[in-house]
């Protein structure tokens, strides 16, 4: 078995901690585990690619996933979710996109339009058997003070609709000792992420 | 976060590569560790630097890698096992030093931790190769694959180190540095911090005649190694077909992984100890087969080996590497499968290439997301002031930090960036054969690290110098926010007396001015004044890095000011979106084509220096929560 994760965000998002999260979740359950963190320059407001795989040690070696060859994206920022097409493909990947805006300066700096949620839906539907849309940061911010709490909604609403074959209590084990503050937050964002997604159905109708 | 590289013995815990060389260190007893901080080796210091305390070794963030590389030598001679971190161009600074030190050798563990960059995902300057240098020092080079190799090799690194007298590299990638895993985690040794120097001339007097007595026995040394390590460190893993497979680092990774998604199980070569590579090892492996597939990232150094030794032992062998794959950049699966296809005769079911394309098309148009200085940035202000003063004419040299993000629209004040301190030294070269105005920009971290000789050289010489700008934010940003001289704390977080760069720019004979970053009439009164002075001059601009003095109100429990748009006395000129640029401020277009400018009170850090650049004063301090 292997499951292939491709997490995608902006630099000061927090997906390296929600990559370490889960890697910490799977690891609990016993899986084998790699994956790929970057840091320096890739920090710094750009685009953060973050892989996590799990699976048996025979299967998963690579620190990278393939090319088109996603389990489920992750998308904590929404134009970012287009550009993880890279790593996605119709017959298999399924999006869980977190339908928050961070514009590139560059949307003014060269004039070109930060796209719509409906228009990167239709840009992704090619290459994804589902898509899964969360208002994960907004309700982050509104329940807990926190964008950033967002990203274990994220999770959570993955989780919940049975979209990452983790279990609840493991995840549940992974925040509290991966939390950089405000454990208690974390958990709570949790909760809600996974009953967003017991009640969830795809985008795609 | 909880600490897993400290975890018990017999657990298996995920870990990134760089802790895992962390935990192999403590695994060797390492009692002193020191480096510079250099992405992708950075979190190897980080790491130590977390725990030293803790655990009871020494650690200390040196001045630049040659000074950690120095201070490792004395304690490894005194008796103390020692390990030293660095990015590929550390090496290159410390490589004045380590040379010597393979003829003297050493007497406690020395291991030489580097990691290479192939693809520059660090914003690295060259694809450089480091094993080469393994062949021109002539020490020992080891390359673990993943975390768990990078701890059980740098723990065998410290008794190759100690067993033949000899310091070694411990060579990673950013795919190996950066990639996490499951690791079994071993027992800690207890560390050795203390020892002592003993005097011996037969070791360390290396001038001739003894030069060649010294060489001689490292050139001994190196066939032993060869000879103990060559079988135990290099793996074959059998297979059923006439082709096999000689791999190394994470190219080992991709190989097992694209094969099994290929169905196909040839024979693999693995080679761990890049050198001295084992000539019997790869004999004995390559004698039966009708071909050979290399796979290593970079230049082709086994391949000319493999070559080189089938001419011996079996003439007819074709041998495949970088006629099918790429000699810069770095692999993956997407590289390494259609290799396998040319050389096995077999399609895979994914065109990589026709999904590429329907990819590229469907984001073409999509506005890019380059990498950026962070909202409230020091370096920001300072570039918007400098502009302001020089203009797009003047020469802007360019340097290694987070400024280095100033290539990029619209600051666009990079005009070249080398290495560390060399846009001090290359714009003194310019100023000296032109009239044209020349700035060059370095950072606090890099001003201690190697900027100072090319400074000294500008009052030395009494020729033209161009005007520097120290970006003085009080830490090392860009790699994650290390400590330097001027810091006023050490690695390990005490206190110490800060070295006050103006002192030593005054010594180095220098006009110099002092401004706040966030201070755009500071900024520009200070620059004016520099620019009709002729002779060595240096602005220090100094303001904290924003996201060290946000993490601050954040513990003390302080909301950071934040900044409005006045919608009534916004002209929509767009300088603050698209000549200042900071992330924070944004323009929606949702209500009809009026463009509407915001500040995004979630990301702003409250610097103020928008307010001062807005040339209607349109934004406003108001109160808000961080």
């Amino acid at each position: 078995m292997k499951f292939d994760i491709m997490l995608t965000g902006v630099g000061g998002e927090g997906v390296l901690t929600t990559q370490v999260m889960i890697a910490r979740a799977a690891n609990i359950e016993g899986h084998y585990v790699r994956g790929v963190q970057l840091h320096g320059l890739a920090q710094r407001g750009g685009v953060i690619p973050t892989f996590v795989r799990f699976g048996s040690e025979k299967e998963v070696s690579s620190p990278g996933i393939m090319q088109a060859n996603a389990d489920l994206v992750l998308a904590f920022e929404r134009l970012e979710a287009v550009r993880a097409t890279y790593y996605a493909r119709k017959e298999k990947t399924i999006f869980v996109i977190n339908d928050y805006p961070i514009v590139p300066i560059y949307a003014n700096v060269f004039n070109v339009p930060y796209p719509s949620m409906s228009e990167i839906i239709k840009r992704i539907r090619p290459f994804a058997k589902k898509i899964y849309v969360f208002n994960a940061s907004h309700l982050g911010k509104e329940k807990f003070g926190s964008a950033v709490f967002g990203n274990t909604i994220l999770v959570g609403a993955a989780v919940g609709a049975g979209l990452l074959p983790l279990k609840e209590d493991n995840l549940r084990e992974a925040i509290k000792v991966t939390s950089p503050r405000e454990v208690e937050k974390n958990i709570k964002a949790f909760e809600l992420g996974l009953e967003l997604g017991k009640q969830k159905h795809p985008h795609d109708k | 976060m909880k600490m897993d590289v400290l975890e018990e013995p017999g657990r298996k815990v995920v870990l990134l590569g760089n802790e895992a060389i962390v935990r192999g260190a403590l695994e060797a007893g390492v009692g002193f560790v020191a480096a510079y901080p250099g992405t992708p080796s950075s979190e190897v210091p980080m790491t130590f630097s977390m725990i030293a305390k803790r655990v009871g070794f020494y650690f200390e963030y040196s001045s630049n890698e040659k000074v950690a590389f120095e201070a490792a030598t004395g304690a490894a001679w005194s008796g103390v096992r020692s390990i030293v971190s660095q990015k590929q161009f550390g090496l290159n600074v410390a490589a004045d030093s380590i040379l010597p030190v393979a003829y003297t050798g050493v007497r406690a563990g020395l291991v030489v931790m580097v990691a290479d960059d192939p693809y520059g995902w660090s914003s690295a300057q060259s694809e450089q190769d480091t094993r080469y240098y393994a062949r021109m020092f002539k020490m020992p080079m080891i390359e673990p694959s993943n975390p768990q190799e990078c701890l059980d090799y740098t723990r065998l690194a410290f008794d190759i180190s100690e067993e033949f007298q000899v310091p070694v590299f411990l060579r990673t990638t950013t795919k190996v540095s950066h990639s996490i895993g499951t690791v079994s985690l071993g027992e800690m040794k207890k560390p050795k911090i203390w020892g002592e120097f003993q005097k011996d001339p037969d070791k360390y007097y290396n001038i001739r005649p003894h030069l060649q007595v010294l060489h001689d026995r490292l050139n001994k040394k190196l066939d032993q190694i060869e000879e103990r390590y060559g079988l135990e460190l290099n793996k074959v893993f059998p297979g059923e077909e006439k082709i096999g497979i000689i791999t190394s680092g994470v190219s080992f990774e991709y190989a097992k992984e694209a094969l099994l998604e290929l169905g196909l199980s040839p024979p693999i070569a693995k080679i761990s100890l890049t050198h001295p590579i084992s000539k019997s090892f790869v004999s004995d492996f390559i004698k039966d087969k009708e071909t050979i597939l290399v796979l290593e990232e970079l230049e082709p150094i086994l391949e000319d080996f493999v070559k080189q030794v089938s001419k011996e032992v079996n003439p007819n062998l074709i041998v495949h590497g970088k006629d099918v794959l790429p000699r810069l950049g770095e692999y993956n699966l997407e590289t390494v499968i259609p290799a396998l296809e040319k050389i096995f005769g077999k399609k895979f079911y994914i065109d990589f290439n026709y999904h590429r394309e329907k990819v590229d098309s469907s984001w073409r148009d999509l506005p890019p997301r380059k990498p950026v200085l962070c909202p409230g940035c020091p370096h920001r202000s300072t570039f918007y002031a400098v502009k302001k003063v020089f203009g797009d004419e003047a020469i802007y040299a360019g340097d290694i930090g987070c400024y280095i993000l100033g290539v990029y629209e619209p600051i666009n004040m990079q005009d070249f960036v080398i290495s560390m301190g060399a846009g001090v030294g290359i714009s003194h070269g310019v100023a000296s054969v032109s009239d044209q105005d020349v700035v060059a920009f370095v950072g606090d971290s890099t001003f201690f690290h190697a900027a100072m000789p090319a400074l000294v050289n500008y009052k030395f010489n009494d020729g033209k110098a161009p005007l520097v700008i120290v970006l003085d934010n009080a830490i090392t940003a860009m790699t994650g926010h290390q400590p330097h001289p001027g810091s006023g704390f050490t690695g390990t977080g005490e206190r110490v007396e800060p070295v006050k760069i103006e002192d030593v720019v005054k010594a180095f004979g220098a006009e110099v001015r002092v401004s706040s970053s966030f201070s755009q009439k500071q900024l520009i009164q200070a620059l004016q004044e520099l620019k009709a002075i002729k002779g060595p001059k240096v602005l220090i601009s100094r303001g904290e890095c924003r996201l060290l003095t946000r993490r601050k109100f954040r513990a003390k429990g302080i909301a950071m000011p934040i900044f409005q748009i006045s919608q009534e006395e916004c002209t929509k000129c767009g300088i603050c979106t698209n000549d200042f640029a900071c992330p924070a401020i944004i323009k929606t277009m949702e209500h009809g084509e009026e463009p509407i400018y915001s500040i995004n009170p979630d990301i702003c850090t409250g610097c103020a220096v928008c307010m001062q650049i807005c040339p209607e004063g349109a934004i406003h301090i108001v109160k808000g929560e961080g």
